[in-house]
Parts: C-alpha cells; structure tokens; sequence
C-alpha cells in the first residue's frame, strides 16, 4: 500500500511541474518555472527514495534534495515580490 | 546533522506557506491560495518526518506521511484543474 501512495505522490508532482510548466510557456514568468522546477525535484526525489527502500529513505542526506526543491519555492515567491516592475499575467 | 536537516525541511516549508499565503492575501490570484495549502499540508508532512526519526523512532510513521504528501499534491492539483476551466 505504501508504494502505491509514494507512487501517487509520484505522479502528481511532476503532474504539478508539467501544469506550471504550460503556465511558464504561456506567460513566460519565471515564477512558474521555478514552481515547474520544484516539483520536477519533488516529484523525482519521492520516486528514488520509492525505489530504493520503500519511501523510508535510510540517509538524511535525501532530504538535502527537499531543502533544494523548498528553496526554489522561496526564491520564486522573492523574487516576484522584491522587485515590483512586472506584473503578474 | 540529521535533526539540522529535517529541522530545517519544515521552517523552509513553513516559510513557503506563510509567504504563499501572504501573497494571496495581496493578490487574492487563486492559485496562490492552493499552492498555500498544499505547503501547508507539506509542512505537515516535514514535521511527521522527525516525529518520525528523531521523536519517536519505535512508531512508524511512515504512513501518515505518504497519505499527507498526497494530500498536499492532490490540494495543489485540485487548484491547477480548477483554475484552467
């Protein structure tokens, strides 16, 4: 059952990278790109950590890969908000 | 090292929901709000992980959080399918 929701998990982030992906190609914001981005790491770490041992992930040095993926996240969000020259599509 | 990093883990994701949300409050953009509550949920998640390996290593915890990892990623596409219509 376990690897059936990691699975899940799986898919719907890099379902979610592919959505803001089509946002980016549309309005070319680089905001959604980082998002796109994110969650393409997100989406690939869960399907590592799944493969190797169940989502159990033995090392915390995995969650290095997170810490990435969240600081994406944040950058975008800081970047959009810092300087207030664009306006959001 | 591995408490610094699993610490670290939910204040980035707590600093993700609380920035989302703020900026929803701002723009009131819809998609916004989602991505919120997907980081929070996330954040939720992040917080299980070391109950789960720091706090508690006799429970496991990992099935609280598979199903709060789907339940934030289903939160945000839910968002991304309702905001495209």
């Amino acid at each position: 059952m376990n690897d059936v929701i990691a699975g899940a998990v799986c898919m719907g982030s890099l379902l979610i990278a592919l959505f803001f992906l089509r946002f980016w190609r549309d309005s070319r914001d680089r905001f959604f790109l980082y998002f796109a981005l994110s969650f393409f790491i997100e989406g690939l770490h869960r399907l590592y950590s799944a493969l190797h041992d169940a989502g159990g992930e033995d090392s915390p040095l995995h969650y290095l890969i997170r810490l990435l993926a969240y600081g994406l996240i944040l950058w975008a969000i800081l970047e959009k908000n810092l300087p207030r020259e664009r306006d959001r599509k | 090292m591995a408490v610094t990093i699993y610490i670290l883990c939910i204040l980035t994701s707590l600093a993700c929901t609380w920035l989302l949300f703020g900026s929803y409050r701002r723009t009131r953009y819809r998609l916004l709000f989602w991505s919120g509550a997907c980081f929070a949920v996330m954040t939720l998640n992040n917080l299980f992980l070391l109950l789960d390996k720091i706090v508690f290593p006799s429970i496991d915890f990992l099935p609280a959080r598979l199903i709060s990892a789907l339940v934030a990623t289903l939160l945000l596409l839910y968002g991304l399918i309702y905001e495209k219509e």
